[in-house]
């Protein structure tokens, strides 16, 4: 009670600054928000590209209906696949004019699809990092003729993924200790104010956690406010955001702020209170060396 | 009781604080520290409330080695010992009765030993009348007593009172002298350190001098100078 008494009048009677900080926090909790969920949606865009870079084994031509199904089972069988589908060459003939669109596919309406495509297995690997030990695998299954492997597209997904990703999270942490440089200074203030009470507890014989939870409570509520604030200004904007880049990114779909909340909000919160708590621990350490 | 054996203490810039002192100090005692500037006077204080370590040597404490004390068990030796500054070190936003119940305040103290304590030691400095008032309002005389009764509320020990009479005018200073040995006469430790020849003159009071860091008069009953070296 004492504690909270004291942090709050304290917080009370350097209003101004106390107001600066939880604007400042704010702001680099948003800025801290806003490359999570940057991060969030350049992973969820990663999976969507890269469960679109399947490995196609195409099927010998001789091969009979039951050796396709035999095939399809001896793949699904390998490891490092997480999913395999059987496409027959007419639903391959199909695919094809779906994916050239009406304006071309007219040119092939005269066309018998089962004598020009390749019946294949489509395969989705687990780890995309291992697809050409899955290539290899694919390739000696009896009847497959060729299999092909997009890597290098895998590859540069998860390249580029991983720089954004790692990019962010280097932005993250600058963001970070800003922040807990910001909650010191204001705490700093805060115990020079209060220097001679410190003093004087020291030499009464007050604990250092006695004296140092004040402080603390006082970086924690900043930490929170500020960490508050930043999630009402994503939560409105986030949605609207979403909305206008969806005109840009048709081929993508990002997440929903519903489904990114706890997270988000949760490590929002979380590292406000680490922040604000790391603060001003710093901020009064050397003054407890009485 | 403090004891203070082979105590030696040097200062990160090399400078020598003490060198070999020794002596003890029994409970109930009144003592003098004496001696100029740079003696070794408050490095002695500093000994006893635990800010500083000795180089080499002990230094006992109510029983307690200071020098082997955790960091952690500083805080409860330091409730065993008031602490009387020249400077007062009162709150100024707290009024006479808010800077004692402080000091209980913090070592958590229950509410109603608080409010039956407070009260007792105020009437014991003689400012039950002044309970209400700010620092400001008081006189040099009246906050040094303020300052007596917050090293006293936590009943300690040993009260180590650092020049409390150095800001004073000598009527004050021989007030405040007054309430320090009623205080002894209750039978509590005194250790007071003072540049003021009238008042350990007057006192006939165990007198330890110090020079250069080094004890070079301890006097049962001595004056502020005396030709009397250990």
């Amino acid at each position: 009670m004492y504690s909270f008494k004291t942090a709050m009048s304290s917080l009370g009677r350097n209003a101004v600054m106390t107001a600066a900080s939880v604007v400042t926090i704010a702001c680099c909790l948003f800025l801290f928000g806003v490359f999570l969920l940057f991060a969030f949606n350049i992973n969820y865009i990663g999976e969507q590209i890269s469960s679109q870079c399947e490995i196609q084994a195409f099927i010998e031509d001789t091969v009979s209906s039951g050796g396709e199904e035999r095939i399809l089972k001896e793949i699904s069988a390998l490891p490092n696949v997480k999913y395999a589908e059987f496409e027959s060459k007419e639903q391959a003939f199909e695919n094809y004019k779906k994916e050239l669109g009406s304006e071309y596919s007219e040119n092939f309406s005269s066309l018998d699809g089962s004598d020009i495509l390749r019946s294949s297995v489509k395969i989705t690997p687990e780890d995309l990092t291992r697809t050409g030990e899955l290539e290899e695998a694919a390739a000696k299954v009896r009847g497959v003729a060729r299999v092909v492997n997009r890597e290098d597209i895998i590859r540069r997904v998860v390249s580029v993924t991983d720089v954004i990703k790692i990019g962010s999270l280097i932005a993250m942490l600058i963001l970070l200790i800003t922040a807990v440089f910001i909650i010191q200074n204001t705490i700093k203030l805060s115990v020079h104010a209060r220097e001679d009470e410190i003093h004087i507890m020291k030499f009464v014989g007050a604990t250092d956690g006695f004296i140092r939870r004040p402080f603390v409570l006082e970086g924690v509520i900043v930490g929170i406010i500020g960490a508050m604030a930043a999630i009402i200004v994503i939560a409105f904007g986030y949605n609207a955001a979403v909305g206008q880049a969806a005109e840009f990114l048709d081929l993508f779909e990002l997440y929903s702020f519903s489904q990114l909340a706890i997270p988000v909000c949760g490590g929002l919160l979380l590292f406000g209170i680490i922040m604000g708590n790391v603060g001003s621990r710093t901020a009064i350490r050397r003054h407890l060396k009485v | 009781m403090i004891e203070f054996r082979d105590v030696t203490v040097i200062y990160d810039n090399d400078i020598i604080g003490l060198e070999n002192v020794s002596f003890k100090i029994n409970d109930g005692d009144f003592v003098f520290l004496v001696g100029k500037t740079g003696a070794g006077k408050s490095s002695a204080v500093k000994l006893i409330t635990g800010e500083i370590k000795p180089y080499t040597g002990d230094v006992i404490v109510n029983g307690v080695t200071v020098n082997t004390l955790k960091k952690r068990k500083l805080p409860y030796l330091r409730r065993s010992v008031g602490v009387v500054f020249q400077d007062f070190r009162l709150l100024p936003n707290k009024t006479v009765y808010e800077n004692v119940a402080f000091a209980m305040e913090v070592v958590r103290a229950k509410k109603r030993e608080i409010r039956r304590k407070v009260p007792m030691i105020l009437s014991l400095v003689g400012l039950s009348d002044r309970a209400k008032n700010y620092p400001n309002e008081l006189s040099g005389g009246e906050q040094q007593r303020v300052c007596i009764a917050r090293a006293l509320v936590n009943s300690p020990a040993i009260v180590v009172a650092d020049e409390p009479t150095g800001n004073l005018d000598m009527e004050t200073a021989e007030e405040i002298m007054r309430l320090l040995m009623e205080i002894n006469r209750m039978g509590t430790t005194i250790v007071m350190v003072t540049h003021s020849t009238k008042i350990v003159d007057d006192a006939h009071r165990r007198v330890i001098q110090l020079e250069s860091g080094v004890v070079v008069r301890d006097e049962k009953e001595g004056g502020y100078n005396s030709d009397v070296l250990v």
